[in-house]
């Protein structure tokens, strides 16, 4: 055997994501659509049990969980291959299941044995069942990066070509991870309430809010796209610019707070050319809620007896620990001593994000780190010169928040100490929530 | 019967083994039969028991995670997933159980330790074994442990990574066992293979020959479930040895020095009992399970023969009878007439519906994710169905199904029973979308010995009330299934006509 090329150790413990096939839980998140497992048998049920329950217990929704269709793989495909089997399981799906559409995520097995999953699916699709696929074999990388690979099959195979005329004010959103990232339902929700708060119309895509297939047909129609992530779903809004001829807007963070849900409205909003007094209007009414509450909190924050802790860590995805920091940094005037980056952005982004947490504030910057195992996370934090009291991360981490002091809120995969329905951390609401459940924490924990 | 095998590493797969079946539907005592195992029916021996197969299946369940959830959940040990980084996602189920096993056993409370290769396309072409080779190293010098197992993927399976040279090379150099556990998900059709697998890689490396025997020890086959054989015991004069998870490498090493082995399920318990019985000579107990009043009768006296306790149990047995009837008599008046239905492993539903009916509660139906026509004892006093059938009646509507909600959507609608008693995720969510409670059984001992017809008792008068919750909900949920599937009474109408799926279609 040829010596491998590589002599670095990349093993992972207590891993922080799912692998590629683990976007079946983006079909999922599409209402109406359907995952089809084209996998070994407990591929599908890991995925799902990690990354939708034992992560917030968000619950398998119409097409996850054990109901849709899975291959189950057994020696004999392995060896003969799974073509027929595939042909026999996407037709007993339509007899079976009603779903809208149906999306193939293939697993290592069938990717390493050379199924021809393109024809099998293709002969579907000539019959003009819906249904695409998505090479999804867990080697090639983690549910990230399946994520955009499951989107871009859906808008390639299903929703197609376009010549029509666009339509002023509609907008695709391309956010959070639906199910990685714990509280992406409600997360989506507030996205979509605040942007047609100043008169847009939005293509939510994901979770509840969204209208499905039928939705996703009018994608190509969207005036523009708006990526809210430091990353994820960029290569999507280029594939769209080039397909549809659609221009999109970045923004690395994802707003929590007044601060940054009022700028970044008033971006979109001049961006879209929407009356600045529309959007100046419900910004106003927004802040007159949030800042009663916040009026409020403030005797807590300020006159708490035994004082509330100041140095936080932020362990978690580059996406939702950007917007963490800088909400609990500018909002709150807390104070970042760690932050560690899990979910492996592709190279090509990392100095981007490195370079957003380094201006998190006037005289804030902080150099974060991307590190995925484990062991080395824990190392880390125990080393560190400076302790942090409240530890924004996962349940992989309440060991050593426990050693090291610190509260921990359960912010991302896997929060198994959560149970979360429509929570949301972001936008105007969601920040009243993140201020309740920090300081629940940590005062929860006093004595 | 056979030899336990302990020359290669991977073991034999369960339907090798034992014939199982993973798809069939019929009565208990017709399954019973068609088994061959006590009963000798129409047929004379297994050879009837005909395993169906349909076009449509959902989720199953893999062996890997049978290994995860036990040799992922031992003290100082570290299990290495020598696979990419997807198979690593379900640690998350078993650290939950970890902690919660932990804390309810007065452990202290911390993460598994579990690592994964993190396999990527270039290892798929260059192979993985260096990788293993470096990961070894990490958790060797991460963690010091007294142990390392390595599970295979599917992944690993098919590229053909030698995971046995490089643990015999690692047994050398570290000077602790390093156990490969060949556990490829597509290996086996049901999950149990991996229990058999992380206990054939124990028997192999970490049990050691005894040096002195322990007389009121016995070895307790369980998963994470509650201190509840350690009381039950402890009246007959012995301690429990907790095995496989939560217990630590020594307590492994040192099943060979017990009095006996006993198991809350076989479907658990099988492999490792037998060969502890063949390569160190540690009898397993010769009765079915302790459940039901029956049951633990035998059980116990059993474990009394074997251990020389027969002078404590009989005592026992009637100062717990007359303890139990009066709040057994109480349940029974409230719970006698409710119907119940049972989606458990195969041995541990026999068991489940012997408590039910002991409790006056009908069980007309059960599905079982799979069924062991034999043990691997052979001993048809093990036979947990046989006894079921023989000393509470037939089970009517008996299924082997390997999760597969849409065949459970049939079945539950047709039995409409006042609760299911479940185990393993996957087919409660639906049960409650159906206007079902579900109670979940987390705690695999709540049902164990005299007390569990209580315990059992009493979480039933709870989760019965939850059918408020269950039937609002039934009334406002949409089922994923076509009103063709919806019209169907026969859950197994696609095993027998799987030319059905065509109709209609011009190909």
């Amino acid at each position: 055997m040829t010596q491998h090329p590589s002599m670095k150790s990349e093993s992972i413990s207590r891993a922080r994501y799912g692998c590629a096939v683990g976007a079946m839980q983006s079909a999922v998140a599409i209402p109406g659509t359907m995952p089809i497992a084209d996998c070994g048998p407990g591929c599908a049920d890991k995925q799902y049990a990690s990354l939708a329950f034992y992560n917030g217990f968000q619950g398998s929704g119409y097409g996850g969980g054990a109901s849709h269709p899975s291959i189950n793989t057994t020696e004999k495909e392995v060896v003969f291959g799974g073509n027929d089997r595939l042909r026999e399981l996407i037709q007993a799906s339509t007899k079976v299941l009603k779903a809208d559409l149906f999306v193939v995520t293939t697993g290592c097995i069938s990717d390493i044995v050379g199924d021809d999953v393109a024809s099998v699916v293709g002969e579907f699709q000539r019959r003009n069942v819906s249904v695409v696929y998505a090479e999804t074999g867990g080697f090639m990388g983690n549910n990230f990066i399946g994520h955009e690979v499951v989107v871009k099959a859906v808008i390639d195979q299903y929703v197609g070509d376009f010549s029509g005329e666009k339509e002023q004010g509609l907008v695709n959103i391309w956010t959070e991870l639906p199910y990685q990232n714990t509280f992406w339902r409600g997360d989506l929700a507030e996205i979509k309430r605040v942007l047609e708060g100043i008169g847009l119309k939005v293509n939510i895509l994901f979770g509840h809010g969204s209208g499905g297939v039928e939705e996703w047909k009018t994608i190509p129609k969207a005036q523009f796209n708006i990526v809210i992530h430091t990353w994820l779903g960029l290569s999507v809004a280029e594939h769209l610019s080039e397909k549809y001829g659609q221009p999109f807007l970045h923004f690395p963070t994802i707003p929590i707070g007044s601060i940054a849900t009022g700028n970044f409205l008033r971006d979109v909003g001049k961006y879209a050319k929407i009356d600045s007094k529309k959007v100046e209007s419900f910004i106003e009414s927004e802040e007159r809620d949030y800042y009663k509450y916040m009026e409020e909190f403030s005797e807590f924050f300020s006159e708490y007896f035994f004082g509330v802790p100041s140095k936080f860590a932020v362990v978690t995805d580059s996406a939702y620990a950007l917007a963490i920091t800088k909400f609990a940094v500018n909002q709150l005037g807390l104070i970042p001593v760690k932050v560690i980056l899990t979910e492996n952005p592709p190279e090509e982004h990392r100095e981007s994000i490195r370079e957003q947490f380094r201006s998190i504030a006037d005289g804030v910057s902080i150099e974060a780190e991307f590190i995925e195992d484990g062991f080395v996370i824990e190392e880390e934090i125990r080393n560190s010169d400076r302790k942090p009291a409240i530890l924004f991360g996962t349940t992989w981490d309440r060991d050593i928040a426990k050693e090291v002091g610190a509260g921990v809120v359960e912010v991302s995969f896997p929060a198994s100490y959560e149970v979360v329905l429509s929570r949301s951390y972001v936008g105007y609401r969601g920040a009243l929530s993140l201020i309740e459940k920090i300081f629940t924490v940590t005062i929860g924990a006093s004595a | 019967m056979a030899r336990i095998n302990l020359d290669t590493a991977a073991v034999e797969s369960r339907e090798q083994r034992l014939g199982t079946v993973v798809y069939w539907d019929g009565n208990a005592l017709e399954l019973s039969e068609k088994s061959g195992y006590s009963k000798k029916g129409k047929c004379g021996s297994g050879c009837n028991l005909c395993e169906m197969k349909g076009p449509f299946t959902q989720p199953s369940v893999c062996s890997e995670q049978m290994v995860e959830c036990q040799a992922g959940n031992i003290r100082e040990a570290v299990l290495i997933q020598h696979a990419p980084i997807g198979c690593s996602a379900s640690q998350t189920f078993y650290n939950t159980i970890y902690r919660i096993g932990l804390a309810s056993r007065g452990h202290k409370v911390e993460n598994l330790r579990i690592s994964s290769t993190n396999l990527t396309e270039r290892d798929m072409v260059f192979g993985g074994a260096e990788k293993l080779r470096l990961t070894i190293e990490d958790v060797w010098n991460h963690y010091h442990p007294k142990a390392i197992f390595i599970g295979s993927s599917c992944a690993t399976g098919i590229i053909g990574d030698d995971i046995d040279s490089v643990t015999e090379e690692y047994t050398e150099k570290l000077g602790i066992p390093v156990v490969p556990l060949h556990c490829e998900g597509f290996r086996s059709k049901h999950w149990s293979t991996g229990f058999d697998q992380t206990q054939h890689g124990i028997l192999r490396q970490i049990v050691k020959k005894p040096t002195k025997k322990q007389e009121d020890l016995v070895n307790v086959i369980n998963l994470w479930g509650s201190d509840v054989f350690g009381p039950l015991l402890a009246n007959l004069d012995l301690r429990v040895n907790y095995v496989v998870d939560l217990a630590t490498v020594d307590d492994l090493a040192s099943m060979s020095e017990a009095a006996a082995t006993v198991a809350f399920c076989n479907t658990l318990g099988t492999y490792l009992s037998e060969g502890l019985e063949q390569a160190f000579g540690v009898p397993q107990i010769r009765a079915p399970q302790p459940y039901g009043i029956a049951g633990t009768d035998a059980w116990l006296r059993d474990l009394a023969r074997v251990t020389h306790r027969e002078h404590l149990v009989e005592d026992f047995i009637a100062r717990e009878h007359a303890r139990i009837a009066p709040e057994v008599e109480k349940l029974k008046k409230k719970l006698g007439g409710k119907q119940g239905f049972i989606a458990t492993g195969s041995a541990y539903a026999h068991g489940l519906i012997e408590v039910l009916r002991e409790l006056g509660i009908r069980v007309n139906g059960s599905v079982v994710f799979h069924h062991d026509p034999i043990y691997d004892s052979g001993d048809p006093s093990q036979d947990t169905l046989a006894h079921l059938v023989d000393n509470y009646g037939n089970v009517d509507d008996f299924v082997v199904s390997i999760r597969q909600p849409f065949q459970f959507f049939t079945t539950l609608r047709k039995h409409n029973p006042d609760f299911i008693l479940i185990r393993h995720n996957g087919l409660a969510p639906l049960a409650a979308r159906l206007g079902v409670p579900a109670a979940p059984l987390g705690d695999e001992h709540l049902a164990i010995g005299y007390n569990g017809l209580i315990n059992l008792g009493n979480l039933i008068l709870e989760i019965i009330e939850r059918r408020r919750f269950c039937e609002d909900l039934s009334k406002h949920v949409t089922h994923q299934y076509s009103d063709w599937w919806s019209a169907q009474t026969d859950p197994g109408i696609l095993a027998k006509h799987p030319e059905l799926i065509w109709e209609g279609i011009d190909i």
